[in-house]
This record gives structure tokens, sequence and C-alpha cells, in this order.
């Protein structure tokens, strides 16, 4: 989610009105920007992926001409070419979109350059991919002299004088030494030649995605820009270069279209798609009459026309890359009309409520357990080696592992309960005593499903105290085989985790469903847990299933 | 003031004293020390004393520490071993139970010679008196006892009750009788855990409005949680910072997907039979294999979806249960959390129908005041943030997300036409809330006090 600042009088100038705070706060969130205010003049918005064309003060500004003012959608227009940008087939390995505009006679400021910079900014972060799959450059033509050219060179093929710096560099030195080649350089880590834009006297204008010339800085004196975007995807190249230059034309300027490769950039014209309005009203479960919709879409600067069959055919301008279905444009019409406005129907359908079988089993089982005494425990899922093998001093054997963990504490899924409860006892170990804890919930199991993990149910249980023992967890199963009628067929064994003689495994119908046994010397050292501790773990599945038959 | 019998009687005497102790008043009344907190309770309850609590330290004799007072220290028995004639090593050590703490402390003494197996005694030995014996009867303990383990230290609490003025003044009455007033001690329980519990009760209210239970594995494929959710292989959400890829298992079996998974890639490449256009890029198999940690629960839903057929439908499912997001731990993020996941699915549902589920649940949970806003979600159009009132703060909160699913998402994974209206809402701050927490991590951390004395919740 993409934040930008914004000074309030700047937006009301560009909007043509004065709007209260209020307004702004209640009102403007409904837009789909959330609106909040910081200080003085200072707003906050917070954009959606969606809207990239609302990451500036005049993108905003427009789209609320619309919903606030209700004004007629703006209409861009654009001077024929007079300039040329030639793509060498060099760049079709490394960086192979690009396009640019000039936008001549803007008034620019600190101020607004400083907007423009932010929302050039946040479209490299967003839409962008951090400059991987778009970056824009801005620049003062003045001192520049088209045609320009697009191709890659060796590292150390051109020199020039980067922004922030005083001297020529060529483009290896700049990944090398300058913030922005060390910050943006990882986008051209597998190429030998590096992409840049040059004019016909040689000069560079920029080293995309890196950095630009700082002869073509933009300074509050410039009027006359070129804007060039550079990318892997022809979309997000035209859609950031339609953003970014009406943006100039909303500060007064007028829009010249360059030939890139032979075609006209920025392609002005909008996409158009079809609206059904029945299938609106069902969607939407508004009743809105098409002359309604109509009004409510050119709310959003949309443009309607009814065609002959009833329908709609709806214009999208260029800058709005979000629409790719008419599912788009019934959200728009139902944001118009305000999602308060839509009034909550009753629901109606009909059907039974039902608790999946192993839900309401664990239901049960947690009411025995605290009937027993116990405490409900509430762990973690997530656990690590060290706790659910190392703790319990037994061999890794295997669990659903993280690849990108922050922290090893939380690096695997868990496969026991267990642990996770004597992490319990260890947090209350200055507590009172005696304790008893119990929890029911999943583990995951690598096995041979669609994923290869799959969830199983465990219930486990654990009590410590001065004279607790084995017979304390062994009479908690026998409340288990009391309430629930299944038989629980003890198996003496040998844990790792338990006192040798102290352990068993537990069988139901023959299957194996768990262990009992009190904890070994070793374990409880490693939990720092200075009295004795025995417990029981079931695999909730075969008791249920013994249970129900 | 009426009083029972043993609260007047201790009133009667605190006046007497000023203050004392519940041992001395138990002394002093002749009933038992239970009787005479009960009463000092009382009295304190209705303002006549206040209780303050010492905490008195009190050193006494382990059983070790007794032997020695009996039978002498080890080092000292052993110096009059030598004194009598006995000075092979083996013979002393097997003479005397701790033998080897007796020769180690009486070499430090200095008060023997070990040579080729014989002991000595130096000159120091032959004047030796046994100090720790002494020190010991006349308890004059030093951090040697301690480390010997000869003297165990206790805390004692000490209840002194002071009479307060109302105390002295008040006119009181002794009647005789059973007091059914008087506190007692609240006995230890068994009890659930107050987040399951909220758990519980939300369940309860999406079953009573008729929906069926949905739930499924932690392990999903990135075709589940991601693409089959219209969400392409190169949005932010996908990165590593935000969700758990797993090393093992790393990767799901697509072709066990059936056609779904070509239907999944029209959609993303362009739209397929759905109406859309589609993202426009190359859609890779490879990467929708990858598996993860559900990063939300919508996952489950977009599960269930898949197995739904025509004449399942109208039908509506709910869940509620944990996803996983790659986020470092502190005061409000954990890497896991709840999520009460819905939908339903229909031939003919409206956004309003979806206020109304929405609504209708939030009243049952105890929230009157919701709103809905636009927000976005690559997998819903009419994206609905769902925000409550707080009164006391005027501030609108969030929470959870809801919203229709696109086309795009609905026809791949039923393989017909229909409308889903879903959501994804939160549960944590609920509990927050209810045992008045401000750390998200102790709910994970299961405090014995918190468990108890959280009171249940339902709504209010």
């Amino acid at each position: 989610m993409a934040h930008i600042q914004i000074d309030k009088r700047e937006f009301e100038s560009l909007l043509g009105e004065k709007v209260s705070e209020e307004r702004l706060s209640e009102d403007a969130s409904m837009l789909g920007a959330h609106w909040e205010h910081v200080e003085g003049p200072k707003w906050d918005v917070e954009v959606y992926p969606d809207r990239p064309d609302l990451l500036s003060v005049e993108g905003l500004a427009r789209a609320y001409r619309g919903f606030f003012l209700e004004q007629d959608p703006e209409q861009y227009d654009a001077e024929e070419p007079r300039i040329e940008l030639s793509k060498d087939s060099s760049v079709e390995e490394v960086r192979p979109c690009i396009g640019g505009a000039v936008v001549k006679g803007v008034r620019l400021s600190e101020k607004i350059i400083n907007g423009l910079i932010q929302l050039q900014e946040k479209l490299h972060e967003t839409s962008g991919r951090r400059r991987e799959k778009i970056a824009i450059g801005l620049h003062d033509m003045t001192e520049l002299e088209p045609p320009f050219t697009y191709r890659a060179v060796r590292p150390e093929q051109v020199e020039f004088t980067p922004l922030e710096r005083e001297e020529e560099m060529h483009l290896g030195r700049i990944l090398d030494e300058h913030e922005k080649g060390q910050e943006y350089g990882w986008i051209l880590d597998e190429h030998d030649k590096y992409p840049v834009i040059e004019d016909s006297a040689g000069q560079v204008l920029s080293f995309p995605p890196i950095i630009n010339n700082q002869l073509t800085e933009v300074s509050p004196q410039t009027t006359d820009l070129f804007v060039d975007v550079t990318g892997t995807s022809q979309e997000a190249v035209h859609r950031a270069l339609c953003i970014m230059s009406l943006a100039l034309v909303e500060r007064g300027g007028d829009l010249e279209q360059v030939e890139v490769d032979g075609r006209p950039a920025p392609n002005l014209s909008p996409e158009k798609h079809e609206l059904d309005p029945d299938y609106l009203r069902q969607v939407s479960g508004l009743e809105l009459s098409t002359q309604e919709i109509k009004e409510r879409l050119e709310m959003m600067c949309l443009r309607p026309q009814e065609t002959d069959d009833g329908g709609l055919e709806v214009e999208v301008p260029c800058y709005r890359g979000d629409v790719l279905h008419q599912y788009d444009l019934i959200e728009d019409v139902v944001i118009a009309h305000g999602y308060d406005n839509a009034e909550a129907s009753e629901p109606d359908i009909h059907q039974h409520g039902d608790e999946k079988p192993v839900e309401e089993f664990s239901r049960v089982l947690r009411d025995i357990m605290v009937s027993s005494g116990a405490l409900e425990a509430h762990t973690h899922i997530l656990s690590s080696e060290e706790k659910q093998f190392g703790s319990l001093e037994r061999p890794d054997s295997g669990a659903v592992r993280m690849r990108n963990p922050l922290t090893e504490d939380y690096s695997i899924v868990r496969k026991d309960l267990l642990p996770e409860l004597l992490r319990a006892l260890h947090d209350n170990r200055d507590s009172r005593f005696p304790q008893r804890f119990f929890e029911v919930d999943d583990v995951a199991e690598l096995d041979d499903s669609v994923t290869g993990a799959s969830n199983s149910r465990r219930l486990a249980y654990v009590v410590s105290g001065e004279d607790m023992d084995y017979t304390d967890a062994r009479r908690v199963l026998h409340v288990l085989e009391r309430d629930l009628g299944v038989y629980l067929d003890l198996r003496e064994a040998e844990m790792p985790f338990h006192v040798d003689g102290r352990s068993a495994q537990i069988l139901v119908d023959g299957e194996r469903a768990g262990n009992v046994g009190q904890m070994s010397e070793q374990v409880l050292e490693n939990w720092e847990l200075n009295r004795p501790v025995a417990g029981f773990e079931l695999e909730v599945e075969v008791l249920e299933e013994s249970f129900r038959c | 003031m009426e009083l029972p019998p043993k609260t007047y009687d201790l009133l009667a005497l605190l006046r007497s004293e000023n203050e004392l102790y519940i041992g001395d008043a138990e002394n002093e009344l002749g009933i038992p020390h239970p009787s005479v907190n009960r009463a000092a309770l009382e009295l304190e309850d209705r303002g006549l004393a206040e209780i303050n609590e010492e905490q008195e330290v009190r050193e006494h004799l382990t059983d070790k520490g007794e032997r020695v007072v009996e039978r002498g220290s080890p080092e000292f028995r052993l110096v009059k071993l030598v004194r009598g004639g006995e000075t092979g090593v083996g013979k002393i050590q097997t003479e005397l139970e701790a033998g080897d703490v007796a020769i180690g402390k009486a070499r430090q003494r200095g008060w023997i010679d070990i040579k080729d197996g014989e002991v000595s005694l130096t000159e120091q030995g032959r004047s030796a008196e046994d100090e720790v014996r002494a020190e010991l009867e006349a308890e004059s303990f030093r951090d040697e006892h301690h480390d010997r383990g000869l003297v165990d230290t206790e805390i004692d609490t000490l209840r002194r009750v002071s009479v307060t003025d109302e105390g002295e003044e008040v006119e009181i009455e002794r009647i005789e009788g059973f007091n059914v007033t008087a506190p007692a001690t609240t006995p230890i329980t068994g009890k659930r855990h107050f987040y399951r519990q909220i758990i519980d009760e939300a369940r309860r209210r999406w079953l009573e409005m008729g929906f069926q239970e949905m739930n499924g594995d932690y392990t999903v494929s990135g075709l589940l949680n991601f693409d089959a959710l219209f969400t392409p292989q190169d949005h932010p959400a996908r990165e590593l910072h935000d969700t758990f890829y797993l090393e093992n298992p790393s990767e799901s079996d697509t072709t066990r997907f059936g056609d779904m998974v070509g239907n999944i890639r029209s959609a993303h490449e362009d739209g397929g039979d759905t109406g859309s256009r589609g993202w426009r890029y190359d859609w890779d198999e490879k990467e929708a294999a990858r598996n993860v940690l559900r990063t939300h629960t919508t996952a489950v839903s977009a599960e269930k979806l898949a197995e739904l057929d025509e004449e399942d439908l109208p039908a509506k499912f709910f869940g509620v249960s944990r996803a996983f997001r790659n986020e470092t731990v502190d005061a409000t993020h954990l890497p896991e959390f709840y999520q009460s996941d819905g939908i339903v699915v229909g031939k003919e549902l409206s956004f309003r129908d979806l206020k109304g589920y929405l609504e209708e649940y939030f009243s049952r949970m105890g929230f009157e005041e919701i709103r809905i806003v636009p927000t976005y979600y690559p997998y819903t159009e009419m994206s609905a943030e769902v925000q409550f009132h707080n009164e006391e703060e005027e501030e609108w909160y969030q929470l959870g997300g809801s919203g229709m699913f696109r086309p795009e998402v609905v026809e791949p994974l039923l393989g017909f036409e229909a409308t889903v209206l879903a959501w994804g809402l939160g549960i944590g701050r609920i509990a927050m809330n209810a045992a008045d927490l401000s750390d998200i991590r102790e709910l994970y951390r299961n405090d014995i006090e918190t468990i108890e004395n959280t009171e249940v919740w339902l709504p209010r």
C-alpha cells in the first residue's frame, strides 16, 4: 500500500474549489483512497495498488473533480510528434520497452517538483516493482538535441556526470560508487551491456533504471520537459507514461507526442469496455436506471455511451489500467453511488448450519479436559526444530519447513503439541502448582497428498507438581475412557523424552493413537522445569473413529 | 454495625492492641488461622481494618544440617577418626558417609595432609574444634552453610492487621450464627482459554446463520493461495518477505488439479472465457506449484469452491482458522493470526446481500455500528473493508476485508458462472479487548493468572 503526502491548498487549487476537512476525512475515502489528516495543510493519502493514477495531487484532483464536483471527465489531447526516439535491438535482452513524451510550457515550482518526484518514486515502488518493471526519467529539454536513441552499451563505453556528482563516470563506476547504482544495480546483475538514452550529439540523458545526467536536471525554471519510461512490460510502460505526462499537463503543460520506434507515444486513446446494465443491477442489487448508471460512471471520469441494444459502451481513460472486466466498471458505479447508500438486504438462503465432525468432536474433548481440571492452552503453530525435536532429546524426523523464515523460532510447523505445552509450563514456572494444561489443535505431517503435507488433529495434556507423576497423566486417560466409552490400550514402550519404565504407547482398536509418560530429567532440564511433569498426546482422528462406531 | 462473633472478637482485640499479626491473633483468640484470615478480610472489606503484608526471611536447618548438629560436621568427624588412630584414606571414606566432603573441607581448613593414602593431622588439625556444628547450634548462619546445603531459606508472608479510625469508632454488635457473606477462597478449576472461547462463539454464530464449516491444511500451493485468487505472479504480496515459502514439501503436484490449472492460466493470460482481458503476461505453472503456508484463509475458500458442483448451489460456508505471514514479531505483529473466512455461492447474489450477511454476523457479535468502505484486493471487485465505530475513541477500526469474487476467480474454480460473496475477518482484536491485553504475544503466552482471571466472553 502506498502512502503519499499532499498539501490541501494545492489540492484545492487544482480541484478549483475549497473542501472542508470533514469532507476529506469522511467522504473522500469513499472513492477508494484513504485520507488522513497529518498536520496543518498536510494530508496523508493511502492509495491502493489498482489506482496508481491517484499517486499525485494532480491525479487526485482530477478524480475528485468528478467524484465531488460531478464535472465532466477531462479530455486530454496531444500534438503530433516532432521528435523521434529510436530503439536499438541491443536493448531487447536487457530492458526492451520504452516510451517518451514531451510536455511544453509547464509552470513548475520547488513544491510541484517535489510532488512529481513523489509520484515518480511511488510508481517505481508499486507498479514499477522497485524499478525492475518500469523506471521513469524527467528531463529539462533545453540542452538536448533530438532525435534520441535508446541502446545498450558496455559499461565502460560511455561516460556522463550523474545527478549528485561533479565528475564524469562510466556506467560500471556508477553502479559501484553511486548510491542509486548500489541500490538498483541488482536489476542489471545478469547483463554485460547496460541501457542508455542519448541525444543526437551523443549526450547521455539517462542510464535507466539507475540515474539521469545532471545536465537535464529539472528546476523551477524548467518549462519544457522530456519524459522517458523504460521497462520490461510495454503495457506498464504505456500506463506510467500516461500518468506522468498527464500530471504535467495538469500543471498547464501542452503534450506533444514522441515517435517511439515509428509509433506515436503516449497513446491517449481510451480503452472501450461493454457494460450490461441488467448485469450491473443484478450484481450490485441496486435499482439504477441506465441514466443513473451513466451519471455515476461519469463521476468516476469514465465516458459511457448507450448502444443500440440498450447496453453501454464505456471509454476508460488511458491512465487507468485496472479495468479488466465489466465487473471493474460495476465497482466504480457502486463506489460513485456510495457503499453507504447500498442498503443491506435480508439474507435469505435457507440452509442448516453444520459443524465439521472433527470440530464437533474436538469441542467435546475440550469439555472433558476442562472437567478434569486442566486449563486450556493456546500455543503457536509455528515452531523450531530445536523446540520440537532437540528439547525432547529425539531425532529430527522431518517437518514442514519454511524456506525463508525471519527467525529460527518460527521456522517449521509443529509436529506435536507436547513441546508447546512444555513451553507453557516453562512460562509459568514461578506460578502456583500443581499445573495442568491441555490443547486440542492441529499439527502438520509430511505425506503423499497433493501438497505433500496435511494437518492432523491432536489432543495433548501435561501435569506438573511436586507430587505429580506418571499416574496423574494415566488418571486423565481414564476420564477420557469413561466419558468417551473408548478403550485405551497401553503398552510399555521407550521414548527418548520419557523416564525409562514410565512410558507407554497408546493403541486404540489396534491402531497407534499416541503416548503417555513421565518426562525425563534431561527434558525437564531443557525446559528449566523444577518439578516432575507427566503427560500424553493423542491422535484425535483415531479416537474419534473408535468413538463414532 | 452487626458483626459475626469471630469478626467481632478480632475487632475488639484490635481496639485494645491497635495492630497485631494474624499469628498472634490466632493465639489470643484461640481460633484457627483461616478463620482469623477470613475475619480480617471481612473487617478490611467493611473498612474497619487494614491488612499489610510483610515478608519475613527465615533460615532453618535442612536434614543435612540437623545431622551435623546431631553428629558433628563431616570434616570434624574425620579429625576425630584420625585422632583415634585411623589414618587410611579408603577406610576413612567408608567410615564417613560424606567422605569426599570431609576430606575436601578438612584440607581446605588446613587440618590434614594426605600422603601415599595416609592422612595425618597438621598443627591446626590437632587443636581443631567443630565450629560449623557450634554455629549451627547457635543458629548463627553463614553463606558457607547455605552453599553446603545445611541451611535453607524460606520466605514467610506475615499479615499485620491494624484498626482504622472507623474501626475504632463504629458501634458494633456481636451476632451469633454463620456468616454467609464472609469471603471464601476460590477453588482451582479447569478453564477454557479465552481466545478459544471467543473463537467458538464466532463459530456458533455462523452455524446459527446456517453456514457449513470448512477447513483446510496449513500447507497450500501458490496455485490456490494466489493464482486461483487472480493474484498476478509478480504481485508484491507473493514476495519472500511477506510469504512463507516451503523448503519441505517444496512443490505441489499441480497435475492433480485437472482442468482448473489451464482455466486459471487463461484467466491470467487473456481472461479465457471469463469476459476479462486478463493480466496479459506469460503465466508460469512452476511458480504456481510452489508450496506456501497459507497467507490467508481465503485459500480454504478457494479450495471449497473447487469442490462444488452446480447442483450444490446456493450454499454458504465458514471457517475460523489460522494463516501465516513472514513478519517480524513485536507487540502488534505475529507470524500467525486467525481469520474468520466465509463464502456465499449462488446465482443471484448481490453486493447488498454481502452487506446483509456482514451486518447480521457483526450484530450477533455485539457490533451494532459497522460500515464498509472501498478498498482493493486482486480477487474481489466491490472490495470492501469492514470497520466498526469505537464510541469512546470516536474512530473507525478495521474488522476485516470482504467483497465479491471476480469472475476471473469464480469461473476457473467452479467451472461455471456464479456469484460469490466472500470475507476474511479478524478476531484477535476482540480477544485482546476481552482480556485487556495490549501486547498481541500475550494471546499465546498461557499465563495461568490471565487465563484464570479473564471473564468469559459474550457480546454485550
